[in-house]
C-alpha cells in the first residue's frame, strides 16, 4: 500500500458511517500497517490484586498479581506469572477452647500467644510473605497438536517449591473434539521455624499455668533439618464441542505426594473426661497422600450473547477425604464493552479418617496419625459473587470481583470419653471470609 | 493466514471468518454469526430472488415501492455516492448488462445495442423520496457494487459484539476486521486480484476494512482492447485503459468498495482520483 497516514475522503467518509451507523468504525487510525511498522504492542498485561479478609480478625492477606504473555501468533504463547502473597492474621492451632485461659508458645519457642476462656486458640504469630514465579511456553505440533511446558518457583519463609509440568492437546474431528493429558512434578522444603516437632510429642508449653510439664527436653525432638515432599500430578481430558452454542469437558486427574504433609506448627488437644486440656501434641499425618479427582464442565453460550458455565468436581482420596464442588458463572454481555457476571459455588467435605477434634488422655500414645487442622474435618461452604468488567475503547480492560464465603464446620472426631465435657465448646471453627478483586489489562 | 477458519459460501463468494485465539465453538459461533448477517443481506438485496425488495422494485412497472428501513438507507446511500461520483456510481446501471455479457469472449456488443438501453440508466431519472422509490418502466437497480462491501462491515460489527476477540471477515476478497490480532500485530491477507501472473498485494490490516475492483475473470477482449466489467453509467460502455485491478484499504470495507470501484470507472485516472481522494490503495496493471 502506497502510505500509510490517509485519512481519505471526508464527505465519503461521513457518508458510509452515516450508513453504516457508528458501532462499526473502531477509532481512526491508518488502516494499513506496512512491515516495518509493526505495531509495538507484543505483550499482554493482566496484573491484578486480591484482598481476602477473614472476619475475627483471622487471616488476612493481599496479593498483587502481574502475568504477561506474549503472542507470537501460530499459537505460539510465552507467559510469565509473578505473584507476591502477604499474609496476616490468625489462624486456628488445632487446640480446643479451654474453660480458663490457654498460653502457647510460638513456633520458635520465643514467642507465645493466648486464648481466652471458651475461646478457639489461634495462633496470630505467622506472617509470612510468599513470592511465587512461574514461566510458561505453549506452542503447536503439527497440524491438530499443542503442546506446553513450565516452570515453577514459589518462596516462603520457612517453605520452598519447584516445579515443573508438561502437557499436551490434540484436536479431532475438525477441532470438536480434543484430548488432552499433562504431567507435573513439584519438589518442597520445609523448613519449620525451629525445626519440625516430633509426631504426637508434647507441645513445650503450660496450660493456664497448672500443669508443669517437663518437657524442655521435648524439643529436642525437631531438628533445624528441613523437611521434603514430592507430588506427581497427571491429568487427562477430552473437551467436546456439541453444538457451536456448547461444549462439554472432562478430566480425570490423579495427584499422589509422599513425603512430610504434617504442619509443623498445628497441634492437638489432649483432654480428660471434663473436656478440659491436660496437655497439647504436635499433629501427625500421614507420609503419603492420593487423589482422584473427577470433573465435568458444562458451557453454553446464550442468546447469542451471555455465557452460562456449570462444572461439579468430586475428588476422593486415601485419607478418606471427599469432596464435592458445584461452580456456575454466568456471564451477562449486557453490552459491546460491559459485562456482570454472578458466580455462586458450593463446596462440601468429608474429614480425614485421622481427624480428631481432641484426643482423649492416653488416646496419643496410641494413635499414630492426628490432626486437628479444621481443613481436614468435615464442613460445607458456599461462595457467593459479582463481577463486573469493562472493555475500554483502546481495548484495555478493566474488572472487579467482591466475593463471600461463608463456611460451616460438623462437629466430628470428638472422643467419647470427653464428649459429654466438650459438649460445652464450639469445636468447628465456622469461617466467613470476604475477597475483592480488581484486574486491568493492557497492551504494551 | 494461520489461524482456523470459519468458511462458507454467500454471495457468489468463498467467505472466511478467523477469530484470533479462539477454540472450534467459539469460531463456529462467530461464523455462524457472519453467515447469518452475510446471507440476510443477500437475500435483501439478491437481484436473482423473486421475493425480495429488489425483485418489487424492478418489477414494479412505473409503480411506486415502498421499501424497508435498510434499503431506504442504502438508497439515500446509493444518491449521495451517485452525486459526489458525478454520475460514475450509479445503481441503476445494472440494465447494461443485457447488452454485455462479460464472458471472455469477444462479443462486443454495436452501438445501437448500447444506446437502445441508455435511456433506462441514470439515477437522475430516479424519483426517490424516501422511503418511496418510483422509477421509469424498465429500469432495475442493482446493489450488487458495494453490496458485498455493506454486507462485510455488518457482519463484522455483529462479530464484536459476538465474541471478544480480533475478528477478520473475507468474502471473496471484500474484507474488514474488528482491529488488530490478539498479538497486537495486523492481520496479513494476499488479495487475489484475479489478475493472472500479478503480484499479489499483501494487505497488513489492523483495523477497517479492503475491497478490491478489477476486471478479475469478467472481461470482453476485442482487437487487443480489454473491456472490463466495470460500465460507465453515462455512456454505458467499459472504461479501458486504467488498471486491472485496484485494491483500497479504509476504515470500512463499504468505503474501500466505493473508492475502489469509483477509481476503476476513472480508467486511466485511477490513481489521479484515489491521491485525490487521499486513499490508501495498490494498483495492478
Amino acid at each position: 500500500m502506497k502510505d500509510k497516514r490517509r485519512h481519505g475522503n471526508a464527505a465519503l467518509r461521513a457518508a458510509t458511517l452515516g450508513l453504516l451507523g457508528a458501532a462499526v468504525v473502531p477509532a481512526p487510525a491508518s488502516a494499513l500497517e506496512t512491515p516495518g511498522e509493526q505495531l509495538a504492542k507484543k505483550w499482554e498485561f493482566d496484573t491484578g490484586l486480591l484482598v481476602y479478609s477473614e472476619s475475627g480478625g483471622r487471616v488476612q492477606a493481599a496479593e498483587p498479581v502481574l502475568k504477561a504473555t506474549r503472542n507470537f501468533g501460530d499459537d505460539r504463547m510465552l507467559s510469565f506469572k509473578l505473584v507476591l502473597d502477604t499474609l496476616t492474621g490468625a489462624s486456628p492451632n488445632g487446640a480446643t477452647p479451654a474453660s480458663t485461659p490457654q498460653t502457647f508458645t510460638g513456633p520458635s519457642g520465643s514467642g507465645s500467644y493466648r486464648a481466652n476462656a471458651g475461646e478457639m486458640p489461634l495462633d496470630d504469630s505467622f506472617k509470612d510473605t510468599r513470592v511465587s514465579l512461574s514461566a510458561d511456553y505453549l506452542f503447536p505440533v503439527g497440524e491438530n497438536g499443542k503442546f506446553g511446558y513450565g516452570l515453577t518457583a514459589s518462596k516462603e519463609f520457612d517453605f520452598l517449591s519447584a516445579g515443573a509440568n508438561a502437557r499436551y492437546s490434540h484436536d479431532f474431528n475438525q477441532g470438536n473434539t480434543t484430548l488432552s493429558a499433562g504431567l507435573s512434578y513439584e519438589a518442597d522444603e520445609i523448613s519449620a521455624v525451629g525445626g519440625a516437632p516430633v509426631p504426637l510429642a508434647l507441645m513445650p508449653a503450660a496450660v493456664s499455668g497448672e500443669v508443669e510439664n517437663e518437657n524442655e527436653d521435648e524439643d529436642e525432638g525437631g531438628g533445624p533439618g528441613a523437611e521434603t515432599k514430592g507430588v506427581v500430578d497427571v491429568i487427562v481430558g477430552l473437551t467436546q464441542v456439541l453444538d457451536p452454542n456448547s461444549l462439554v469437558q472432562f478430566n480425570y486427574s490423579l495427584s499422589t505426594s509422599s513425603g512430610y504433609h504434617t504442619d509443623p506448627y498445628k497441634v492437638l488437644s489432649v483432654v480428660g473426661a471434663d473436656g478440659e486440656p491436660l496437655r497439647y501434641v504436635y499433629e501427625s499425618r500421614p507420609d503419603a497422600r492420593t487423589k482422584h479427582a473427577v470433573f465435568a464442565r458444562y458451557k453454553r453460550y446464550l442468546f447469542a450473547r451471555d455465557v452460562f458455565d456449570l462444572s461439579y468436581r468430586y475428588m476422593t482420596d486415601d485419607w478418606k477425604v471427599q469432596s464435592s464442588t458445584i461452580d456456575s458463572l454466568y456471564r451477562w454481555n449486557f453490552n459491546s464493552t460491559n459485562y456482570v457476571e454472578p458466580h455462586l459455588r458450593w463446596y462440601q467435605q468429608s474429614a480425614a479418617d485421622f481427624y480428631h477434634a481432641a484426643l482423649y488422655d492416653g488416646e496419643e500414645t496410641r494413635v499414630t496419625e492426628a490432626s486437628a487442622d479444621p481443613r481436614l474435618g468435615a464442613f460445607s461452604g458456599y461462595t457467593v459473587g459479582l463481577k463486573y468488567g469493562h472493555t475500554m475503547q483502546s481495548g484495555n480492560s478493566w474488572s472487579a470481583r467482591l466475593e463471600y464465603y461463608q463456611q460451616t464446620g460438623k462437629r466430628e472426631g470428638v472422643p467419647e470419653e470427653a464428649a459429654a465435657g466438650l459438649s460445652k465448646f464450639k469445636l468447628e471453627p465456622d469461617l466467613s471470609a470476604v475477597m475483592f478483586t480488581v484486574g486491568y489489562r493492557f497492551k504494551w | 493466514m494461520d489461524a482456523a477458519a470459519g468458511r462458507f459460501t454467500a454471495m457468489a463468494s468463498p467467505c472466511e471468518v478467523l477469530v484470533d485465539g479462539a477454540d472450534a465453538a467459539e469460531l463456529r459461533r462467530v461464523t455462524r454469526v457472519v453467515e447469518n448477517e452475510v446471507r440476510r443481506i443477500e437475500q435483501l438485496w439478491s437481484r436473482y430472488r423473486p421475493d425480495n425488495v429488489v425483485h418489487k422494485i424492478n418489477t414494479a412497472g412505473g409503480r411506486a415501492v415502498t421499501v424497508d428501513d435498510e434499503t431506504a438507507q442504502f438508497l439515500d446511500y446509493a444518491a449521495h455516492l451517485h452525486e459526489w461520483s458525478n454520475g460514475l456510481f450509479d445503481v441503476t446501471s445494472g440494465v447494461l448488462r443485457r447488452a454485455w455479457k462479460f464472458d471472455g469472449s469477444d462479443r462486443v456488443p454495436a452501438q445501437s445495442q448500447v444506446d437502445a438501453l441508455l435511456p433506462l440508466v441514470g439515477w437522475g431519472h430516479v424519483s426517490w423520496q424516501s422511503p418511496v422509490l418510483k422509477m421509469p418502466m424498465g429500469m432495475e437497480i442493482d446493489f450488487g457494487g458495494i453490496g458485498k462491501e455493506y454486507a462485510v462491515d455488518r457482519a463484522c460489527a455483529l462479530a464484536r459484539h459476538a465474541t471478544s476477540r480480533p475478528v477478520l471477515v473475507n468474502c471473496g476478497g471484500d474484507l474488514a476486521c474488528t482491529g488488530p490480532r490478539a498479538d497486537g500485530e495486523p492481520w496479513q491477507v494476499g488479495i487475489d486480484t484475479g489478475v493472472p501472473g500479478a503480484a499479489t498485494p499483501l494487505v497488513r490490516l489492523s483495523q477497517g476494512g479492503v475491497a478490491t475492483s478489477g476486471d478479475a475473470n469478467r472481461f470482453l477482449l476485442k482487437d487487443g482492447v480489454r473491456y472490463p466489467h466495470v460500465l460507465d453509467p453515462r455512456n454505458g460502455w467499459p472504461v479501458t485503459g486504467g488498471p486491472r485491478a485496484i485494491t483500497v484499504a479504509a476504515q470500512t470495507c463499504t468505503e474501500a468498495g466505493v473508492l475502489s470501484t469509483v477509481a476503476l470507472l476513472h480508467g486511466a485516472g485511477a490513481e489521479a482520483f484515489l491521491e485525490d481522494n487521499d486513499a490508501d490503495f495498490s494498483l495492478t496493471w
